[in-house]
């Protein structure tokens, strides 16, 4: 059927949306800057900001002080302590849970280590309801609850967030969404994302990446995860798989990797190449185990100098690969990536200067995450804030307000 | 792409006594770039940075910049421009606070008395532009912080002054790893938020981390600037080594064509 333009109520809600979404993401706003930024005029602007005030998202304040002459514009900012998420971070090695006030303000963290090995639902699902609670008990009695949001190191599928795969935590098609829906029986649907994906919003939404329109984020946990956002958009694929760069074969016949195959981006440049390589492949792992390798280098130990070299090479070629395939503006290297970049960089772009197309390396651009190692868990956020952010008056009366 | 340099040096001559340091040095640096000024030891880094910050007079050659021809006689006429330079052993006084040494010799005054809750604001503003989340007290003894920390303030207090070019004398030679880290990127968000950078170093993963340009000096003369995404570490390496890789480079060395 055909369909008419948008009715005005439509555009009034969109706009809603929009509003709180620059406020969201730029911080306290005036309403003068807000006539600039949409393209509304004031009065509307007036009405949008009354609506989103008392629906309780943002509040509106006289400025401190303006040192210019006239009636000052009222500065509009989020309601950070009222209106929430929950964010959940599940890495292999670690499982975070925090609520984030709108504006992206992290209120209250909680992090707990995870013990390598098989995922279990029941351990997982267990320990982020019981932070849930102790968060929730902190919490003052007006505040709201708005979205739940988790990052899963892992493919999910989109539709429903059902854990497809995790070759590390030795998971498949798990009803991870569902699950966690039911132990924290908030009456909140709970969104699930790969974590590198969400990790590439987060750098793009309030990290690194803000104004970038064509970023790759690289996430190095165990393995390696990514997201691409292209044009502005998140390239999810048809299920939700996309990105994952981490199986990229970049050496035919190479080291196995978990999924099976050989010679995949992170079978000869995650945690475990760069500590066979460096001699040191134990009962130190993670993190830590990877930090002792550039911290052995740095000291002139050879052998790890040269995991450290080897590393960075095959880095700089899956990187030079993805370059060639996307030419994105920006390239981040998050988790443990960030160490090994700063550590292994004159390999890494020696590779992208031998093997990327010049017109496409001219302007590219090899950043650390801002976020740090929040950067999963802000991303988290971001995917629990959707909602809200798209339809805020919709989204409060789903949640029961 | 930045069309003109924010800081350009044509033709540098520099001698002390009789002995020629500088020969006909060029070197620009660009708004918003980090730039790596590299070479071995006596190739004359240093030397040049003290040209740039006005504490050795030039002998010939040209200074512009933001475009216009000047001549920096002191460090007081170089900051008046907008230059800081921060040297490796920092020039912080252990007993005072962070505070109190960013604002050192340039401190606010309401009347007669310091105006410490401007100095503060300003401090903590300009720290909080870089993203420095590894201080715990803006009111901290300098003498209580790591060497990554020391290295942030006295970062910080080259920020401070609205200056437009920071030059870093090796800020990640004396640190451990993780603070190496945290540095690197600082110097990177500095050049991110609008400064030219120059950064000397010897660490090759530092210049390759964090630069968009690679000036290398041999034996006093420019061997070659370019851009770090059209170069390999092992071209680099040849640059300071031998002053040439390839087409790249002095094609002249000390009046022998190589």
């Amino acid at each position: 059927m055909m369909r008419a333009g948008p009715s005005q109520e439509e555009i009034r809600r969109h706009n809603l949306g929009v509003l709180l979404r620059h406020v969201h993401l730029g911080g306290p706003t005036s309403r003068s800057e807000l006539t600039t930024k949409m393209g509304l005029n004031r009065s509307t602007i007036m009405a949008l900001t009354s609506d989103l005030t008392a629906a309780g998202l943002v509040r509106e304040e006289l400025p401190r002080e303006t040192g210019r002459a006239g009636r000052p514009s009222l500065v509009v900012r989020p309601e950070s302590a009222r209106v929430y998420v929950l964010a959940f971070d599940i890495g292999v090695d670690r499982l975070v849970a925090a609520r984030v006030g709108l504006g992206g303000v992290i209120l209250d963290r909680r992090e707990a280590a995870r013990e390598r090995g098989i995922f279990v639902m029941e351990d997982v699902v267990g320990r982020l309801g019981s932070f849930t609670r102790e968060m929730l008990k902190k919490t003052r009695s007006d505040t709201l609850c708005v979205g739940v949001g988790v990052a899963f190191s892992g493919g999910v599928r989109r539709s429903d967030g059902v854990v497809r795969f995790s070759p590390y935590m030795g998971v498949t098609d798990a009803p991870l969404g569902e699950e966690l829906e039911r132990k924290l029986s908030l009456g909140i649907p709970v969104a699930v994302g790969n974590d590198a994906n969400l990790g590439a919003l987060a750098e793009q939404a309030r990290g690194v990446g803000v104004g970038c329109r064509d970023l790759i984020y690289l996430h190095g946990d165990v393995g390696i995860g990514g997201g691409v956002i292209a044009a502005g958009q998140l390239l999810g694929g048809q299920g939700g798989y996309g990105g994952e760069v981490g199986h990229m074969v970049i050496n035919a016949g190479g080291r196995p990797c978990g999924c099976g195959s050989r010679g995949c981006l992170e079978a000869e440049v995650g945690e475990r190449a760069l500590l066979e390589a460096a001699g040191r492949f134990g009962p130190q792992i993670g993190r830590d185990a990877v930090r002792a390798v550039v911290d052995a280098a740095d000291r002139g130990d050879i052998v790890a100098q040269q995991a450290l070299a080897r590393v960075g090479d095959w880095l700089g070629l899956g990187v030079a690969n993805l370059v060639n395939i996307f030419n994105p503006e920006m390239v981040i290297f998050g988790g443990m990536l960030r160490e090994i970049y700063l550590a292994a960089a004159a390999q890494v772009r020696s590779r992208i200067t031998t093997d990327v197309l010049h017109a496409s390396r001219e302007s590219l651009r090899l950043r650390t995450p801002v976020l740090g190692d929040d950067t999963t868990l802000v991303g988290a956020a971001e995917l629990a804030f959707a909602q809200v952010l798209a339809d805020p008056l919709e989204a409060l009366a789903r949640v029961g307000v | 792409m930045p069309s003109q340099p924010v800081l350009e040096i044509r033709g540098l001559d520099k001698s002390f006594g009789p002995v020629q340091v500088l020969h006909d040095v060029a070197f620009t640096a660009y708004t918003g770039e980090v730039t790596a000024l590299v070479g071995d030891n006596g190739a004359g880094k240093s030397t040049l940075v003290k040209c740039l910050g006005g504490t050795y007079s030039i002998d010939a050659g040209e200074y512009f910049f933001d475009g216009k021809p000047v001549q920096v006689a002191s460090p007081r006429e170089a900051a008046d421009l907008g230059i800081e330079i921060v040297y490796q052993d920092l020039a912080l006084c252990d007993n005072l606070d962070i505070v109190q040494n960013m604002f050192l010799g340039r401190e606010k005054k309401s009347g007669l008395v310091l105006d410490e809750a401007t100095m503060e604001e300003m401090a903590a503003k300009t720290l909080d532009s870089l993203s420095v989340r590894t201080v715990k007290s803006i009111r901290q003894l300098v003498s209580s912080l790591s060497g990554g920390q020391r290295q942030t303030v006295a970062i910080a207090k080259a920020v401070l002054w609205n200056s437009k070019v920071v030059i870093l004398d090796e800020p990640t030679a004396a640190l451990g790893v993780a603070q190496t880290a945290q540095v690197l990127e600082l110097v990177r968000r500095l050049a991110d938020n609008g400064l030219g950078v120059i950064l000397i170093s010897h660490n090759m993963n530092d210049v390759f981390a964090v630069s968009d340009r690679i000036a290398a000096l041999y034996l006093g003369r420019m061997a070659a600037q370019v851009k770090t995404s059209d170069v390999t570490h092992s071209q680099v390496v040849e640059l300071i080594t031998s002053g040439r890789s390839g087409e790249l480079g002095l094609q002249k060395v000390n009046g022998v064509t190589a």
